[in-house]
């Protein structure tokens, strides 16, 4: 179970705008950036909930937070009943994320990436490979278990990425924007592992999902909340927010929504 | 804490180690640069020793100066006739003496007091053969000088006359002392093949884990973020260390190498100063590593981070030239400079001098507190470089 109450965020950045300045040596004006403007979610075990948002709404620096990359200004968040605030490494341990930036090291293998990460969480070596073994079933990953990632597609990245996430069986899941990159096969197959997970035999495990396509939201998420310019601006299932946005496309539905824009239904 | 410190170590060593190539490139500069210049210079050192017992001079007309051939053999000197294309050859190199070139009418001019020209032709550009000169021109001097003592002495004149100063040279510097000139260059070599050997580790566990997106990740472990600083630390301060053990190590076969009779009696580097050599370089290991880890984790990308590690590994072997620049003063601040203090302190063992406990002290704290504060600095930044 995740919760976020009220978090925000606020970013300081020079502006870039140098060509307007007469003097190119004057360092630039320093300009606040409110990424994330007291953003509440809730996603409970067992249901997959989805962080829809357009590009720069706050979803990946809400699940940096989350994962305690950045400190929130404001709000609480809570994994689990656990403060990830004040206590980071017992939240981390009880999560697994895919974030926005997942790298693997090119010259160890699927395997001894995954591996790595589960003695990190403090897996012994045996019981990390065994579960390296289950994952790469899960997956489908298996033949490529042993090879280095050096020369890994996008897809098989991915994959290796998820399972190292995943590699200490964690209660909370999750994901940011997980299927860029991947073939129509290979999102087809993480929507099942996803299902899975979800299900009482996959462990009932509660996770989050962020994404900007419609698409999986609508064929994956019990539940979506809605942010943009870094607030929630609606919350409910696919089907609420199409009776609240008062369209039958879940597109027009999330553009209105989204950006507060007129519905434009019927138009393709 | 120490767990996660030996899987970081432990992943991190497997990581640099399959990196077979940039090990390779890395280790034959460090290693074997060192011990090949040694026995290119004593080589050189040897052919020049050679060349002035040799007592021969190469000549093109000594016929028409039968006075300057006895006075040459008189000194027990060889005369070899010089090629014709004599120029030619010393412009080439291929000549490595200069060339003594006597007039016609040498001997005429002689006796009639005309003061005939000698020439001493050589390439400056040549330095085997520029090497000969001052021997050669110090030889024709000395038959101009038996000549006007001879003129005077037939005019009743003492030859001190001639001579109303004595010059006499003393050379103070000692054997090991002059050896240094030579053999002050293994030291810089050893500080290079420790910073080499911990470049690419320092690097790739810093600004290449954040190029590749894989710091992100590793932070969202439940782990200290010290003890992932101090395992990546471990293994970049260990590959430095094995590359300073493997260029130590290099120069004790070297030293067999070395043909030169007189280098090799200068030049003693045994087992016993490899170990001493290593015990002073263990802590500008621990220190130069943190350093470069320090310096590119502010870095976004490999290359960036490149660019910072050049200045400073530009700065750290730059430090031995204050040392080299004023040969014998050895103040007390140069052990405080990393780098330079190690050199200092690496030198006195090659003088055979016994190290004494304080600067050896001095250069322990130094790597030490800039071990410290480089670890402390990355793990720091290790957040917020991930945040930007």
């Amino acid at each position: 179970m995740i919760r976020l109450d009220q978090i925000s965020k606020r970013f300081v950045a020079r502006t870039a705008g140098a060509a307007k300045q007469k003097n190119p040596f004057r360092r630039a004006a320093k300009q606040t950036v409110q990424a994330v403007d007291g953003l509440s979610l809730d996603a409970p075990d067992g249901r997959i909930t989805g962080l829809l948002g357009p590009n720069g709404a706050g979803k990946t620096t809400s699940l940096r937070m989350l994962a305690g990359l950045l400190p929130p200004d404001q709000g609480r968040i809570g994994v689990d009943g656990i403060d990830a605030v004040a206590q980071p490494r017992e939240a981390l341990a009880r999560m697994g994320i895919l974030g926005d930036a997942h790298g693997l090291y090119p010259r160890l293998s699927a395997r001894e990436n995954i591996v790595y990460y589960g003695r990190l969480q403090g897996m012994d070596a045996d019981a990390a490979a065994a579960r390296a073994d289950e994952l790469a079933r899960l997956l489908d990953m298996r033949a490529l278990l042993d090879r280095r990632t050096e020369g890994f597609s996008q897809g098989e990245r991915m994959k290796t990425a998820l399972a190292r996430a995943l590699v200490h069986d964690p209660a909370n899941i999750v994901l940011d924007e997980p299927t860029n990159g991947l073939d129509v096969l290979a999102t087809r197959g993480l929507r099942e592992a996803l299902r899975h997970l979800r299900s009482p035999a996959g462990g009932a495990k509660c996770i989050v999902f962020s994404t900007h396509i419609m698409q999986e939201v609508e064929q994956l998420c019990d539940r979506v909340t809605v942010v943009a310019g870094g607030r929630r601006v609606a919350e409910g299932t696919v089907d609420e927010l199409l009776a609240q946005a008062g369209c039958t496309r879940f597109e027009d539905a999330f553009v209105a929504l989204a950006y507060g824009a007129p519905t434009r239904n019927g138009d393709a | 804490m120490l767990k996660i410190f030996a899987i970081v170590l432990g992943k991190e060593l497997r990581d640099a180690l399959r990196d077979r190539r940039t090990l390779a490139r890395l280790l034959i500069p460090a290693v074997i640069m060192g011990p090949l210049m040694l026995m290119v210079i004593s080589n050189l050192v040897s052919s020049l020793e050679a060349q002035a017992e040799q007592r021969e001079v190469m000549a093109v007309g000594i016929d028409n100066a039968p006075t300057l051939r006895n006075y040459l053999e008189r000194q027990t000197y060889k005369i070899k006739t010089a090629p014709a294309d004599y120029e030619e050859q010393l412009r080439k190199s291929r000549l490595n003496e200069p060339v003594l070139v006597v007039g016609q009418d040498f001997e005429k001019a002689l006796a009639d007091g005309d003061r005939p020209k000698l020439e001493i032709v050589s390439d400056s550009a040549n330095q085997r053969a520029s090497v000969g000169v001052r021997t050669l021109n110090k030889l024709v001097e000395g038959f101009a000088q038996e000549r006007g003592g001879l003129a005077l002495m037939l005019r009743g004149v003492p030859t001190g006359l001639l001579q109303p100063v004595e010059v006499h040279e003393r050379d103070l510097a000692s054997a090991q002392a002059r050896a240094s000139q030579i053999t002050g260059m293994i030291p810089m070599f050893i500080i290079m093949a420790v910073l080499y050997g911990a470049l690419t580790a320092a690097l790739d566990s810093t600004a290449g884990e954040r190029e590749r997106g894989s710091l992100e990740p590793l932070l969202m472990n439940p782990v200290p973020h010290f003890a992932l600083v101090l395992g990546k630390w471990g293994a970049v301060a260990l590959l430095g260390m094995a590359v300073a053990v493997l260029a130590n190590l290099g120069y004790v076969p070297a030293q067999d190498l070395i043909h030169n009779e007189t280098l090799q009696a200068m030049f003693r580097f045994g087992p016993a100063e490899a170990l001493r050599f290593l015990l002073l370089q263990l802590p500008l290991a621990a220190g130069l590593s943190a350093l470069l880890m320090a310096v590119a984790i502010r870095s976004k990308t490999y290359k960036e981070a490149q660019a910072g590690s050049a200045l400073v590994i530009t700065g750290i072997s730059l430090a031995p030239m204050v040392a080299i620049m004023n040969p014998g003063a050895e103040p007390f601040w140069y052990y405080l400079v990393p780098g330079l203090g190690q050199y200092t302190l690496m030198m006195q063992v090659l003088k055979g001098q016994a190290l004494q406990f304080a600067p050896v002290a001095t250069t322990v704290a130094g790597g030490i507190v800039l071990m410290i504060a480089g670890l402390a600095f990355v793990a720091r930044s290790m957040r917020s470089a991930v945040a930007r």
